[in-house]
């Protein structure tokens, strides 16, 4: 939330520079029409010769990925690249985080209230990090330097304000889409001031890992 | 077929059929129930084998999904290390019982395979299940390469969705073998897909192997859902197939479930067994049964049958000793009451056959039967027969009944045995008691029979009544008269006969008086065929016309030469033939010879008339006068020519039938002659009616005329009746010269006899006219 934050505040005063500033919601559903939380969603400017960029790129961050009652909080965070993370184990367990991702494979033993060192994120892409102790521990690192960029809460809804005129590349992507299919992209062109341009989603997701799906127990 | 044997079989018929309907129902029934049974189990084992393979491919889809959360191969996976994605896999693989594991990359592309057999990037055929395999383990059946499988497909999480892991397991024999040892399954299981010829093959099988699937498939090509009944190799099984839970890209396999109704039945074979042993105990006892129910209603009817058949020969002694309860027991009481009865009846019925009722003594049959035993006990030893007569009886029944001759006669039995001793005592017939002396001679029988005459001499008294009884006895010896008691009987009889008869009240059997000895029955069938060949003859015996000493006259008489007897005298055959009925027929044939005789004599200068005899019989004919004239007229002889004589006694039979014949002859003109005349019961009455031209004076006037002057006065009165009623008068027996002249003294007319000459044959009688004798006693006139 506080990215969400950080980024209207930064789509606020590029606004009030230029006059000519439009709104873009992003409503994502699933196949029943049901609003989808902790959907990403990129918005590329369809030329990245028109100048519109946001605000310069702030100063590379640190972000801490909790561990509570057996749950990576939160569950998908979004990172620029160069960009650190740190693993806090809060939990009266040990967790095994790890990652197989290319972009960046690391493994960390945390005792209880252990933090792991800093890790720089300095590569593009999406980490799925797994406890090895706990299956159903999941969660998504989510690294890019896209302009604008945020994700759904759980009314699966993303606003975007003050965003210049032009033609945008809007993507989507949300950890329950099926493998190897790429982010969902949709065209779009803002024209005008006070043009405010909703973009409707809808996806086809497979069950929440997390919840649905008990790796080790299956149903019998 | 006997009583037993026909129980026996029925019975054992009974059982056999009641038992083997029953086994045969309770078996259809059984067997029915069974394949009903089979039916019931094959549609619950069918969806429990294939709930079975379900869950078993879950089981091992879980495994497979525990294989994959491996952190080293999810590690090998995510990190696409292959040389230990494969040998990791191969390992897991063995661990999970999987003969081939492959990855799947999240686009269903085959990037590792164990066995080699798809080339990599290559499609995976069952995307079916790799869809499904994205959300949870995904697992079905398959068919490869003429084998079954589980092709299990399971995501890999490293954490987020790596790849697909799919294991194929084999569903083969021994997989089917434990399933069935585990569960209550039918032994014969089949897996069958349809092969790539298009027809079902069997890829795996259950513990017993029976070609269910091939004979279904002979029979349809689809395979049932529903149980079927069907023969494999001689045995009955209930089939049923069940399509098994696939994967769409595999050819579909079917279970085929077999139930063996011969298993099913095979429990109640020893049942079975157990009925049979039942069966022929059941038999053997039912046959030892039938058999003694059968003895004991037989036996005692045998013994009956036996008891009847002494009964038939007359032997009632054997007593019956059947004592029961039942209806048999009924029987034998009534069988033995009646053997009894009969036995009782039977002893008063010889009783009474054997003996007089009214006397009490034995009867002739008896008497006869005693005395055959006693002749023929002591051959040679002298016996004697007394047969007592009583000559009075006839006419005592006449005057006072029945009633009182038998008390008389019962009396005369009582007197009769004191007399007789020791002798048996016998009611011969009606009027006639026996007694048989054994041991006895002559003499002693005539004392005895003096006795019984004695006895019996006193009047038998009844109420103010004596009744003379007027016995007689003949007697007749054995063995002088015979040796068989019929031969004694009838001679004592004979003999009383002639005592009754004679001022002797005791007469001894003279076989030279017996008018009937049996000769003479055969003599009357030699008599016929004497006269149907011309043995007899007729002989003529001269009459002497006194008056001029002229023959002018015969008497025809009957010889017989019998071939064997010799001559026979006419006194022995022509009173048998008057009693047999034979008389007509001499007759007839006398007239026949005497009328051609007269027609012969009539020829000459000198006519002789021929007199015939003719009987008693011969007047009842009618036809008589009728065939003397046709006699006659056949040899042309005048009536005059012969004369028919008559005894007193034919014409005193029946006087009116007589009077009627000898009228119409007399009629036609020829001469009657009464012969015999004076010894019979002549009434003048009907004398002075008969149309009698001459009277013959019996010979035993003659006989002693010369000394008897009461003969001479008879004989003197016969002429003058005679003349004086204007018949002519012929002397018999003449055989004295002073007899002939005192006859010609008093004017008889003619006379015939010894002295004249006796009865000639025609030729010797014409000879005789023409010698001296004829002619000396002529008279010239």
């Amino acid at each position: 939330m506080r990215t969400t934050a950080w980024l209207i505040c930064m789509l606020a005063l590029a606004a009030t520079e230029a006059a000519s500033a439009a709104d873009l919601n992003v409503r994502i559903a699933d196949d029943h029409g049901k609003a989808v939380a902790d959907a990403v969603v990129t918005v590329l400017p369809q030329d990245d010769a028109s100048g519109q960029k946001p605000a310069a790129r702030p100063a590379s961050s640190s972000k801490t990925i909790d561990q509570k009652n057996l749950t990576f909080l939160p569950y998908i965070e979004i990172f620029r690249p160069g960009d650190k993370v740190v693993f806090r184990n809060s939990d009266q367990t040990r967790h095994h985080v790890y990652s197989f991702s290319s972009i960046k494979a690391f493994e960390f033993v945390l005792v209880p209230g252990e933090s792991s060192p800093p890790l720089v994120l300095d590569k593009g892409g999406v980490i799925a990090v797994g406890c090895n102790i706990h299956d159903l521990m999941i969660a998504y690192l989510y690294v890019s330097d896209a302009p604008w960029i945020a994700h759904s809460g759980a009314d699966g809804l993303v606003a975007f304000h003050n965003l210049p005129a032009g033609a945008y590349n809007v993507r989507v992507w949300q950890p329950r889409l099926r493998p190897n299919k790429p982010d969902l992209a949709q065209w779009t062109t803002l024209v005008g001031a006070a043009e405010t341009k909703t973009l409707a989603f809808n996806l086809s997701l497979l069950p929440d890992s997390r919840h649905e799906f008990d790796r080790e127990h299956t149903r019998y | 077929m006997g009583f037993r044997f026909r129980l026996a079989s029925f019975f054992i018929a009974a059982l056999i059929t009641v038992q083997g309907l029953t086994a045969v129902l309770v078996y259809e029934v059984t067997r029915h129930e069974l394949i009903g049974e089979g039916q019931r189990q094959l549609g619950v084992a069918s969806t429990a084998f294939a709930r079975q393979l379900d869950d078993i491919s879950e089981r091992v889809a879980a495994s497979v999904q525990v294989m994959a959360l491996d952190y080293a191969l999810r590690s090998a996976i995510a990190q696409r290390d292959e040389a230990t994605m494969l040998s990791a896999l191969r390992n897991h693989g063995h661990r999970v019982g999987a003969t081939q594991m492959l990855l799947l990359d999240t686009d269903g592309r085959v990037e590792v395979d164990t066995l080699g057999a798809y080339p990599t990037q290559s499609k995976f055929p069952y995307s079916d299940l790799v869809n499904r395999g994205f959300e949870r383990p995904a697992a079905a059946v398959v068919a490869w390469h003429g084998r079954a499988y589980w092709m299990v497909v399971v995501p890999v999480f490293a954490p987020n969705l790596v790849g697909l892991i799919a294991a194929a397991i084999p569903i083969d024999d021994p997989l089917l073998a434990r399933m069935q040892s585990l569960s209550a399954l039918p032994k014969t299981i089949e897996l069958a897909t349809i092969a790539s010829d298009g027809n079902w093959t069997v890829v795996a099988r259950g513990s017993e192997r029976v070609a269910l699937t091939a004979q279904l498939t002979a029979r349809s090509s689809a395979l049932p859902v529903k149980p079927i009944l069907l023969y494999v190799q001689g045995r009955e099984f209930v089939a049923q197939a069940v399509s098994l839970n696939r994967s769409t890209q595999s050819a579909p396999v079917a279970a085929v479930l077999g139930y063996s109704v011969d298993e099913a039945l095979s429990p109640y074979r020893s049942v079975g067994l157990a009925w049979a042993g039942l069966l022929t105990l059941g038999l053997v006892v039912g046959l030892i049964g039938a058999w003694l129910i059968a003895r004991g209603v037989s036996r005692p009817v045998e013994q009956l049958a036996a008891s009847a058949r002494c009964i038939e020969v007359g032997d009632y002694s054997p007593p019956l000793t059947i004592v029961r309860g039942d209806e048999l027991g009924e029987l034998a009481a009534a069988f033995a009451n009646m053997a009894q009865s009969i036995r009782e009846r039977e002893a008063h019925i010889r009783y009474q056959a054997g003996h007089d009722q009214v006397t009490g003594l034995a009867n002739r049959m008896t008497a006869e039967s005693m005395i055959q035993l006693e002749l023929t006990a002591h051959p040679g030893n002298p016996a004697a027969l007394l047969m007592v007569g009583l000559g009075r009886v006839p006419e005592i029944i006449k005057t006072m009944g029945h009633t009182v001759c038998d008390r008389l006669m019962r009396d005369t039995g009582e007197r009769i045995r004191g007399p007789a001793g020791k002798g048996l005592v016998a009611r011969a017939t009606d009027t006639q008691f026996s007694i048989f002396l054994p041991a006895s001679g002559k003499s002693e029988a005539i004392a005895v029979a003096f006795r019984i005459v004695d006895a019996l001499i006193e009047p038998y008294r009844e109420s103010d009544l004596a009744l003379d009884m007027a016995p007689a006895v003949g007697i007749a010896l054995s063995p002088m008269h015979g040796v068989e008691a019929s031969t004694l009987l009838r001679q004592a009889e004979v003999a009383l006969i002639s005592a009754l008869g004679s001022e002797e009240p005791i007469v001894v059997y003279d076989p030279a008086t017996d008018p009937h000895r049996p000769e003479r029955l055969s003599l009357m069938g030699d008599l016929r065929e004497a006269l149907d060949h011309g043995q007899l003859e007729l002989h003529y015996q001269p009459k002497l016309n006194l008056a001029n000493g002229i023959i002018d006259g015969a008497e025809g008489l009957v010889r017989w030469q019998h071939q064997t007897l010799g001559l026979v005298p006419p006194d022995a055959f022509i009173a048998l033939a008057e009693e047999t009925g034979n008389i007509r027929r001499l007759t007839r044939w006398a007239l026949e010879a005497g009328i051609a005789q007269a027609k012969r004599w009539s020829t000459t200068d000198r006519a002789i008339r021929v007199s015939i005899n003719v009987s008693a019989r011969d007047l009842d004919d009618a036809d008589l006068p009728r065939r003397v004239a046709e006699l006659l007229a056949l040899h042309g002889v005048s009536p005059e020519c012969i004369a028919l004589e008559v005894t007193e006694s034919a014409i005193m039979g029946k006087p009116d039938a007589a009077i009627d014949v000898l009228r119409r002859l007399a009629d036609q003109g020829i001469e009657l002659a009464i012969d015999d005349f004076g010894v019979g019961q002549s009434s003048f009455a009907y004398l002075r009616r008969l149309p009698v031209r001459e009277l013959k004076i019996d010979k035993t006037f003659i006989d002693h005329l010369t000394e008897a002057r009461a003969d001479q006065t008879i004989v003197r009165s016969i002429v003058e009746l005679g003349h004086n009623l204007g018949y002519r008068v012929t002397a018999e027996g003449v055989d004295d010269v002073r007899v002939l002249d005192y006859l010609s003294s008093i004017g008889c007319d003619h006379a015939q006899g010894y002295l004249i000459a006796r009865a000639l044959t025609d030729t010797a009688f014409d000879d005789f006219r023409e010698s001296d004798a004829a002619t000396r006693w002529a008279r010239g006139s």
